[in-house]
C-alpha cells in the first residue's frame, strides 16, 4: 500500500500542530526539489507531506550587529544573488554558485538542503565551518538551538524528532575571515559533489583561526579538527600545506560508490583542500 | 485537519483558470501536460536533470516536474505559450529560430524558459554566464553552440535602463478574488 496524503499549513502554529499529529508520518516538503525525485523513485511513500511553502515568515535574509539570520525557506538563487551572503558569509556564496543548476536554485532551500542531510550536500560545509547554529521549533520540545556540528547524524539523518521543524539558522559574520569552497563534481551543473572542500582563515602571518571542512568523504559533512589545530600558529607555505593534507586524509572516511572510489575521493580531498587554502589566500 | 489525498485544484496556467482533480503526489509538470493540455511544457525525465519542463511559476522559472500540482493552487504559473507576448521571449524565439539553435526541439521549450531566466536576472552576460544559465537543460541534437549564440544575440540587442530596479521580481499579481471566484476556486488540505 502507498498512500501519500497533503496538507498545507498557513501558519507556522498549524505547522507545528500537523507534524505533532502526524509524527513520523509526517514528511516535511519545502521546494520539492530532493521530494518529488523521492516520491518518483518509491522512496517516499505512505506519509502525508506537510507543504511549509505557505509559510512565508521562515524566508529571508537578515543582519543583526554581528549576526546573519536566515530564514530556513531562503531560496539557494536568493542566497547566491544576495550582497549580504557575499561579504558576511562569502563560503556559502560561493557554494550557492555552484549548487544543483540555476533552475533547480530557484526553487531548492537552504533548510531543505541540510534536513535531506546528504553528506555531499552543497550548503553544509560552509554551514558547518561557520558553526552555524539551527533553530527547531515543535509543540512537543518548544524550540531548541542546535549546533550544526551536532546536528548531522549519517546519511539522511539528522537528530531532528519527527515532529521538529528547522525554522530559521543564524551564525557570525565572517567578513574577516578568507575563505573557499570548492566542489568537484562529474559535470559542472546538477551534479553531487564527489568531493567538497571549505576552508575559512584568519590571519595568515601565521594563521591564527583556520577552518576546514569536507563534504561527500564521510558518512556526515565533516569539521577536520585535527588538521585545524595542525595548521593554527603556522605560516603559509606549500609545504606546510602538504603535512596539513597528509593529517586531513587521515580525518576522513570516504566510501566507494558510483561517483568515485575510496581511493579516487581521498586523492581529490587532498587536492581540492589544497585548492582551497591557495584560493582563499589569493 | 485531515490530509487530502486526492484534491480538485484550480491552476491559473497562462492565466486560464484551469480546475482538476490531483493526487497529492502529482507533479506540476503532470497537471500541466495531462490536465491543462499545456503539451508545450515537456517531460525528458521526470526527475529534474533535463530541464525541458521549465515553466515560469511564483515569478521564477522552475523544473515543474520538482514541484507538486497541489503547490501551485491558486497560482499563477506561464509556460513559453503564455510569455509569446512578452517581449524579451519574443526577441528569444526569434533568435533561437534565426540562429539555428533548434533541431529536434524537444528542449526548446526548456531552453527558451532557462534563457528567459537568466536574462532577466543578468541582462548583458558573458558567454560562460550564458553556458551557466542553461546548464541545468539537457540538449542532445545542436552542441549547444548555436543555442548559445541565439541568446547572446538577444543579449546584444538589450539596452539597460539606468537605475533600473534591481529585482528578479516580475510584476504578476495574486489571482484576484474575483478571479479565484470566477473559477470556482477551491481550498485545499489547511487552505
Amino acid at each position: 500500500m502507498n498512500e501519500i496524503g497533503y496538507y498545507r499549513p498557513k501558519t507556522l502554529v498549524e505547522a507545528l500542530k500537523v507534524l505533532h499529529d502526524y509524527a513520523s508520518r509526517a514528511k516535511v516538503i519545502a521546494g520539492g526539489t530532493n521530494v518529488l525525485p523521492d516520491i518518483q523513485a518509491g522512496k517516499v511513500k505512505d506519509c502525508v507531506l506537510v507543504d511549509v511553502t505557505g509559510l512565508d515568515e521562515l524566508s529571508g535574509i537578515r543582519m543583526e550587529g554581528d549576526m546573519v539570520y536566515l530564514g530556513s525557506l531562503t531560496l539557494i538563487s536568493d542566497l547566491a544573488a544576495s550582497r549580504t551572503i557575499r561579504e558576511q558569509a562569502n563560503v556559502l556564496w560561493q557554494a550557492c554558485q555552484v549548487f544543483g543548476d540555476p533552475l533547480v536554485r530557484n526553487r531548492a532551500t537552504v533548510g531543505g538542503n541540510l534536513v535531506y542531510a546528504s553528506p555531499a550536500a552543497d550548503t553544509a560545509v560552509p554551514l558547518l565551518i561557520m558553526e552555524t547554529i539551527l533553530v527547531a521549533e515543535s509543540l512537543g520540545k518548544g524550540r531548541r538551538e542546535i549546533p550544526i556540528g551536532q546536528f548531522f547524524r549519517g546519511p539522511g539523518k539528522t537528530v531532528l524528532a519527527p515532529e521538529e521543524l528547522i525554522t530559521s539558522l543564524f551564525f557570525h559574520s565572517t567578513r574577516s575571515y578568507q575563505g573557499a569552497y570548492i566542489k568537484f563534481g562529474l559535470r559542472q551543473a546538477m551534479a553531487t559533489s564527489v568531493a567538497n572542500c571549505g576552508v575559512l582563515l584568519s590571519g595568515t602571518a601565521p594563521f591564527r583561526t583556520v577552518r576546514v571542512g569536507f563534504g561527500a568523504l564521510a558518512p556526515m559533512p565533516l569539521r577536520a579538527a585535527r588538521t585545524e589545530m595542525f595548521l593554527c600558529g603556522k605560516i603559509p607555505e606549500e609545504s606546510v600545506f602538504a603535512e596539513a593534507a597528509d593529517i586531513a586524509r587521515s580525518e576522513l572516511q570516504p566510501i566507494s560508490d558510483l561517483r568515485g572510489s575510496k581511493e579516487y575521493r581521498l586523492i581529490l580531498a587532498d587536492a581540492l583542500f589544497k585548492q582551497a587554502l591557495r584560493k582563499a589566500l589569493a | 485537519m485531515d490530509p487530502i489525498s486526492k484534491s480538485m485544484i484550480t491552476i491559473f496556467v497562462n492565466d486560464q483558470p484551469v480546475q482538476a482533480s490531483v493526487g497529492a503526489s502529482e507533479s506540476l509538470l503532470d497537471f500541466l501536460r495531462q490536465k491543462a493540455l499545456a503539451t508545450e511544457v515537456k517531460c525528458g525525465c521526470g526527475r529534474g536533470d533535463c530541464g525541458t519542463c521549465a515553466v515560469l511559476f511564483d515569478g521564477r522559472v522552475v523544473k515543474s516536474c520538482l514541484v507538486l500540482a497541489a503547490q501551485a493552487n491558486g497560482k499563477r504559473v506561464y509556460t513559453i505559450r503564455g510569455l509569446a507576448g512578452d517581449s524579451l521571449m519574443a526577441n528569444l524565439q526569434d533568435s533561437f529560430v534565426q540562429q539555428g539553435a533548434i533541431q529536434c526541439g524537444f528542449c526548446t521549450p526548456g531552453m527558451l524558459m532557462a534563457a528567459y531566466n537568466l536574462l532577466r536576472i543578468k541582462p548583458t552576460p558573458t558567454r560562460s554566464e550564458i553556458r551557466q544559465g542553461i546548464s541545468g537543460n539537457l540538449c542532445r541534437c545542436t552542441g549547444y553552440q548555436k543555442i548559445v549564440d541565439a541568446i547572446e544575440a538577444v543579449a546584444k540587442k538589450i539596452v539597460l535602463v539606468p537605475d533600473a530596479p534591481d529585482s528578479m521580481d516580475l510584476p504578476i499579481p495574486a489571482p484576484t478574488d474575483q478571479e479565484k471566484a470566477k473559477a470556482g476556486y477551491l481550498l485545499l488540505g489547511g487552505g
